[in-house]
């Protein structure tokens, strides 16, 4: 932004030509940059010949699912703001905005192991692919790594580590594909990858223009990319090795609260306060389809695909889940259960179950109830059950009659 | 006081021309048709879904969660 205290009468004469080139010379990279931009759009769109839902038409209907709370996890005593499952599909961790990052046996609902964090609203936390630590972090401005020890009496908070250092809140961390590098993103607009270790700065990534609210990792097989989500409504991709910002969407209209990879890499799914998922090609470089309702307008706050990328679940501000085909568009399931606005949501590694944080201080673990949901597509099974129901009832109603008719019986001796 | 001025203006050329260099460089990338990206989603999605638990039902004695089923279910 140019002073514009000295614009009425310069001191030295030098200076009004040097600020008049100046002027010039930003003007001239302001539509530069316009017509780049167009010119991007203009490519964009003479590869926008078709949109995914028409190409979807001619696959299988889901039809409804019907999915269930198998485990519900209590003990957290305020809003639970993240989770993460470990990669041995039945650990979670969690942290709350009272500051404590819990870990929990899902299948048992059993607490393992509790820290109490030093600052309250612990935003992000995650768990370290072998297991053995988990990663938290929030209003502290950092992200400390906590090695998980088997001995439950042991004090975990003697054995902290700080690794990141932003200079504001930290909104998402995650471990790459070992226990050694960990990735943040920051309400300070950046995001950084870190060596456990030694708590150095491995890469920074800039170009985000207010806070980045999440962050998410290629799976494996696609190499060493990022994308990240932010509150200037942008989602970027970056490359880690260079920190260079390699794609970048802006197709949304209000902040990115998630962002998640499709499994095959090829593209990734937002969620939004604007009430609005979106898939984005990342091949493509374009968005590819909305998943919203007129019905639906409280913002996501969390989004993350099944195993096979058909189906895509997004935690929602008005309590509900809602699960969408992601080919078709279309919504196949709302999942009640929750009292307060979902805040986070993930599926189990090997895509048996997923689970929900609440700011209703609860996380619940639901899978699919396959005999409720196939109801409607088979029916052989509603004949079998319309038939036993019926076969039970009339059993029932003939035991009572033969019951009454007994007791009739007996009266009638009785006299 | 003229430092003043030039460090402001350098500041945001500096952005501007980061700006623009960051759109040159994503103008170059080399992009696919959407139908193209749309069938491969769709094979992904046909090739892995009967092995999503969440989609294809599987016994109950794979998924841990899940209690052992009753011979009827009250709906």
């Amino acid at each position: 932004v140019l002073n514009f205290k000295y614009r009425g009468s310069p001191l030295i004469p030098e200076m009004a030509t040097q600020e008049v080139q100046l002027n010039e010379t930003l003007a001239h990279l302001k539509t530069e940059s316009e017509t780049l931009k167009s010119k991007l759009e203009e490519e964009r769109a003479k590869l926008h010949d078709v949109e995914l839902h028409q190409v979807a038409e001619k696959v299988e209907g889901l039809g409804q699912f019907v999915m269930k709370t198998r485990r519900t996890l209590k003990g957290h005593g305020n809003k639970v703001l993240c989770m993460d499952w470990c990669k041995d599909k039945r650990r979670i961790v969690s942290s709350s905005q009272d500051g404590k990052v819990i870990v929990w046996d899902a299948f048992t609902t059993n607490k393992e192991h509790a820290v109490t964090m030093p600052c309250t609203w612990v935003m992000a936390c995650a768990y370290a692919p072998s297991g053995c630590a988990v990663a938290c972090g929030g209003l502290d401005n950092k992200c400390s790594v906590y090695p998980l020890s088997l001995d439950k009496n042991e004090n975990l908070a003697a054995k902290k580590k700080s690794v990141a250092m932003h200079t504001n809140y930290l909104s998402a961390c995650s471990f790459t594909n070992s226990d050694m590098q960990i990735l943040t993103s920051s309400g300070d607009g950046t995001c950084a990858l870190w060596d456990v270790e030694s708590g150095q700065l491995l890469q920074s990534f800039h170009g985000h223009a207010a806070d980045v609210l999440c962050l998410d990792l290629a799976p494996s097989e696609t190499g060493n990319t990022f994308v990240s989500g932010g509150c200037d409504k942008k989602a970027n991709v970056w490359d880690m090795r260079s920190g260079q910002c390699i794609q970048s969407f802006e197709t949304h209209e209000s902040d990115i609260n998630s962002v998640r990879y499709y499994p095959s890499g090829d593209a990734f799914a937002s969620g939004s306060d604007d009430a609005t998922c979106r898939l984005y090609d990342l091949r493509a470089d374009r968005e590819v389809a909305i998943y919203s309702k007129e019905s639906i307008i409280f913002g996501v706050s969390s989004v993350d695909f099944s195993l096979s990328g058909r189906l895509l679940f997004g935690g929602y501000n008005d309590y509900t889940i809602n699960v969408w085909d992601v080919l078709k568009g279309t919504r196949v399931s709302i999942l009640f259960g929750h009292e307060n606005r979902v805040s986070t949501l993930r599926v189990s590694p090997d895509g048996t179950a997923f689970s929900t944080g609440s700011w209703d201080h609860t996380l619940r673990v639901c899978d699919d109830c396959y005999f409720l949901s196939n109801l409607t597509t088979l029916q052989p099974r509603v004949t079998f059950l319309v038939t036993s129901c019926n076969v039970c009832c009339f059993s029932l109603f003939f035991f009572f009659l033969s019951d009454l008719g007994l007791r009739m019986r007996t009266q009638r001796m009785k006299w | 006081m003229k430092d003043g001025i030039a460090n402001n203006s350098t500041a945001s050329i500096s952005q501007a021309r980061k700006a623009v260099e960051q759109l040159k460089m994503e103008a170059c990338m080399d992009r696919i048709k959407v139908s193209k990206a749309a069938a491969d989603l769709m094979a992904y999605c046909d090739a892995h879904i009967r092995e999503d638990p969440l989609i294809m039902p599987v016994p109950a004695s794979e998924n841990p969660f899940r209690e052992k089923k009753f011979f009827c279910t009250i709906l």
